[in-house]
């Protein structure tokens, strides 16, 4: 007899709906998986073999075949479990087909009959074609996310059947342990002095512009950035969606609905490139650019990447997606992040202080070429971190506290939304100049430093977006004046270890 | 090119190129007889094994056998065609026009190239010299000192290095006056550093360029001490401007010093590590320059009484003139600026702005920098 259940498997982070035949004829007892299962995939077949005996129900011994339509797909993972479980009740008539109709399972299953978690059930959920799905209770706080799909969960496979059969009623669903939102971290208050740096991450909170930090050890470049996203607004609903997908899809644990506060990843940079944008040779993963999506992914020691990590940036930072192709999958995973870089000056420490750095020409050359040069041009704020005044650290008075400069953020980004983009960063050329007038001064200011040659044209527009977001931070509607590009400048000045070598 | 034809100069600078061939290594060579004679036993591995007495030349195993190797890949009447296409002057240490001041010296260069008039060594010659990573102070003072000189007829020596060598030269170049002198560690067609190729090129068209290495010899970390004690044998007065507590500066110093020639310093703060070099030398009993009258009258030249330059530049007005008050005469940050003044970021930039174009202050990497007066733009 033939059954069909409904399930689905992840490509990257997305869901793909399966359909699970299961056919049982006479024959020689034999078990057979087909529709390109991969490893974990196949061991379903002991899985629910062991479920099954545990949960008293009985094994067809007969010729079993289980096909995973759409079988051109590669099914990973063990979301399908449950799916084949049923079916082989259902085939070996043990449950009847109506009963499972209109509805899709998403569950591994335990060899004690139990339903357990599969890792990204948000997508899976959304992508089932039924109007029920059943999940295991610890996925229920994720499948619930999901609007127009009505959820269920059973603790394991005999209560389901149960429940299935209408013998007993739907265990309710786990309660809701109210966990706390995850706090923002670290306030901003705890820094004291970096007037020019605090005033760098609020800007580039509200205009999304992309932070290079650079000064030496100890001058409080990770305190700064690890305050980033407690000044960042809640993110709106679709990239909330999106960043639960991704978060649920790399199996973290989605509690309390969906992620609403902009994460922070800082990955170590010994990291490879493939941890940083994504993949893997079976399953895809989303890598920590697409875990960051939303939020700010910060790069601590960014000269010691290796150059293959941090060039792999550059496509998604001008996209805000990566497409990953192997050979047998091809996905698009999000990938909107503010980058936020960290670096020493030279191998030294020291080079922020002209002439206190005791670093060869040789070392400083190599260590300059760590960064290439259309990364660094993605930046579009480019400060040297000092360290901080002594008389401001013992005994200085506490300086903002997030909330405060939050707010600032808030009501600039307001003003950014109204022209049509989330933040400033994303203003096009056009939409800069139609929405953003340069007053004579500033527009003169401009003229100059491009004729100097210290802007490009590029570096002009992202000068002249800063200049919008500082006017923003400011409430300031008119044309941008010649302090806003000045400051905008200043904010966008060649790293101290750049410059250094065209000393005379 | 027939080989009885060539002078004997082809042949030592044939010597010269070969590896790890010092000056001391190369006299002691060449006092086994005749250059040709020299070079046609290296070729066929008949060296002996001692050289002359009181040199520790004593060829190390192997050396004579890299020597043959490298001799066989060189055609010395090509190479030294090479020389005379590109205009290089060459000339060896018993040569009758070697410049007296060098033929003197103990340690002398053995062979000497230069682009440029070799002539333009007469005269009285002070040497400018300090450290790569200068300050705009001591980028300053060199190049006013280097152009004070140079009009008052003295010609400044230097190693066309980053820094202080390369103000100095470009002080000397900013002027008609003396013709300036360079002396590279590295073969005249190896430009190091890249960045000096315009400074390299004015100097050898105004005054000369010099090197004791033949063409193709590229800028290795040895030949540079090396150079230096050139320039301190060259120079009548060595004034080093700035320069770490460990820098080639000092080494040029001491060279200078060995040979009686007086060391000036210029005083800089006791807490700028750029000083730190110059300072100890103060404290070691070497003379202090105030100004260049200093230079010339350790020179035994009567400083001609210069009335101080005027004040060309425009007076700072309004927020300029307030950070212009607040700056010390030390780079400092510009977030330091804004904590003194009060004043805003836009505000501090855009006077910054104003004073820069007006050659008040200049700006590197972030920092402030101010200008003296008459200082180098």
């Amino acid at each position: 007899m033939l059954a069909t259940i409904a399930s689905a498997t992840l490509s990257g982070i997305d869901g793909v709906p399966v359909t699970v035949e299961v056919h049982v004829s006479n024959g020689l007892p034999a078990f057979t998986v087909v529709g390109l299962p991969d490893a974990s995939c196949r061991e379903a077949r002991d899985r629910v073999r062991a479920a099954l005996l545990s949960s008293e129900f009985t094994w067809p011994d007969r010729r079993t075949t289980v096909n995973l339509a759409p079988t051109s797909l590669r099914k990973i993972g063990s979301s399908l479990d449950l799916a084949i479980a049923i079916g082989v009740l259902v085939a070996s008539e043990q449950l009847s087909a109506e009963v499972v109709a209109g509805r899709a399972f998403l569950a591994e299953m335990g060899l004690d009959g139990s339903l357990r978690h599969v890792p990204g059930a948000l997508s899976l959920a959304a992508a089932c074609t039924p109007p029920e799905v059943i999940v295991s209770p610890a996925s229920y706080s994720e499948a619930v996310l999901v609007s127009g799909i009505e959820v269920r969960c059973a603790t394991n496979l005999r209560e389901l059947v149960d429940a299935l059969k209408a013998e007993a009623p739907w265990p309710r669903p786990p309660d809701e342990t109210f966990i706390a939102p995850p706090s923002d971290g670290p306030d901003l208050s705890d820094v004291r002095g970096h007037p020019m740096a605090r005033f760098a991450i609020e800007v580039a909170a509200a205009g999304g512009h992309h932070l290079l930090m650079v000064g030496p050890p100890g001058s409080g470049k990770t305190m700064l950035a690890d305050r980033l996203p407690s000044l960042l607004p809640d993110l709106d609903d679709a990239t909330a969606f999106d960043a639960t997908r991704v978060h649920s899809a790399a199996g973290a644990r989605i509690i309390g609905g969906l992620v609403r506060r902009p994460p922070l990843r800082a990955p170590h940079h010994g990291m490879s490139a493939v941890a940083m944008v994504g993949g893997g040779t079976h399953r895809i993963r989303p890598g920590e650019i697409s875990m960051a999506h939303g939020g700010v992914l910060f790069l601590d020691e960014m000269g010691e990447f290796g150059a293959v990590v941090l060039d792999s940036l550059r496509q998604p930072l001008e996209e805000g997606v990566i497409r990953i192709a192997r050979a047998e999958a091809r996905v698009e995973l999000p990938a909107r992040f503010l980058l936020v870089g960290a670096m020493n000056p030279c191998p030294c420490g020291e080079g922020v202080v002209p002439s206190a750095c005791r670093c060869t020409d040789r070392s400083l050359e190599r260590y300059r070429r760590r960064l290439s040069g259309p990364l660094l041009d993605r930046f579009d704020l480019r400060i040297d971190v000092h360290r901080a005044d002594p008389r401001q650290l013992i005994g200085g008075e506490p300086a903002e506290a997030s909330s405060v400069v939050a707010a600032r953020v808030r009501l600039a980004r307001a003003s950014a939304q109204s022209r049509g983009v989330k933040c400033n960063a994303e203003l096009s050329s056009s939409a800069l100049e139609t929405t953003s007038p340069l007053s004579t001064d500033a527009a003169k200011l401009i003229e100059r430093c491009l004729e100097s040659g210290r802007l490009s044209a590029r570096g002009m527009r992202r000068v002249w977006r800063v200049a919008r977001t500082i006017a923003d931070l400011e409430r300031y509607e008119g044309a941008l004046t010649a302090e806003h590009v000045a400051s905008a400048l200043h904010l966008r000045s060649d790293p101290a270890f750049l410059a250094r070598s065209v000393a005379s | 090119m027939s080989a009885q034809r060539l002078p004997e100069e082809a042949w030592v600078v044939a010597l010269s190129s070969l590896p790890g061939l010092g000056p001391a290594r190369l006299r002691s060579l060449l006092a086994l007889g005749e250059p040709e004679m020299v070079w046609r036993s290296v070729l066929s591995g008949t060296l002996p094994n001692e050289l002359s007495a009181g040199v520790s030349a004593r060829i190390k195993p192997g050396l004579c056998g890299q020597w043959r190797t490298a001799a066989r890949s060189i055609d010395p009447g090509a190479y030294w065609q090479a020389h005379v296409d590109a205009g290089i002057g060459v000339m060896t240490q018993w040569s009758a026009s070697f410049p007296d001041v060098l033929a003197q010296d103990d340690d002398a260069p053995v062979v000497l190239f230069w682009l440029g008039d070799i002539d333009r060594l007469a005269g009285t010659r002070v040497a400018i010299v300090g450290t790569r990573r200068a300050t705009r102070y001591g980028i300053d003072v060199a190049n006013e000192f280097a152009r004070e000189l140079s009009l008052a007829g003295v010609a400044v020596v230097s190693g066309l290095a980053l820094g202080i060598d390369g103000a100095a030269h470009a002080g000397a170049l900013a002027v008609d006056g003396a013709p300036p002198i360079a002396v590279v560690g590295s073969g005249l067609d190896h430009i190091y550093p890249r960045a000096h190729r315009a400074l390299w090129r004015a100097v050898a068209e105004r005054g000369v360029v010099m090197s004791e290495y033949p063409l193709g010899a590229s800028a290795v970390a040895w030949q540079f001490p090396a150079r230096n004690r050139i320039i301190a044998a060259l120079a009548d007065v060595v004034v080093v401007v700035e320069s770490q507590s460990t820098g080639g500066a000092l080494g040029t110093a001491v060279e200078a010093a060995r040979r009686g020639r007086t060391v000036l310093a210029v005083p800089g703060p006791i807490t700028a590590p750029s000083s730190a070099g110059t300072n100890q030398l103060l404290f070691d009993g070497c003379g202090p320059v105030r100004d260049v009258g200093d230079v010339l009258l350790a020179l035994g030249l009567q400083p001609e009484r210069r009335r101080t330059a005027t004040e060309q530049r425009p007076s700072p007005i309004g927020n300029a003139k307030k950070v212009l008050e607040a700056l010390p005469w030390q780079a400092i940050p510009v977030e330091q600026i804004i904590d003194s003044t009060g004043l805003d970021l836009g505000v501090v930039m855009l006077a910054l702005l104003q004073l820069e174009t007006d050659g008040w202050v200049a700006q590197r990497s972030g920092w402030i920098e101010r200008i003296a007066r008459g200082g180098a733009q």
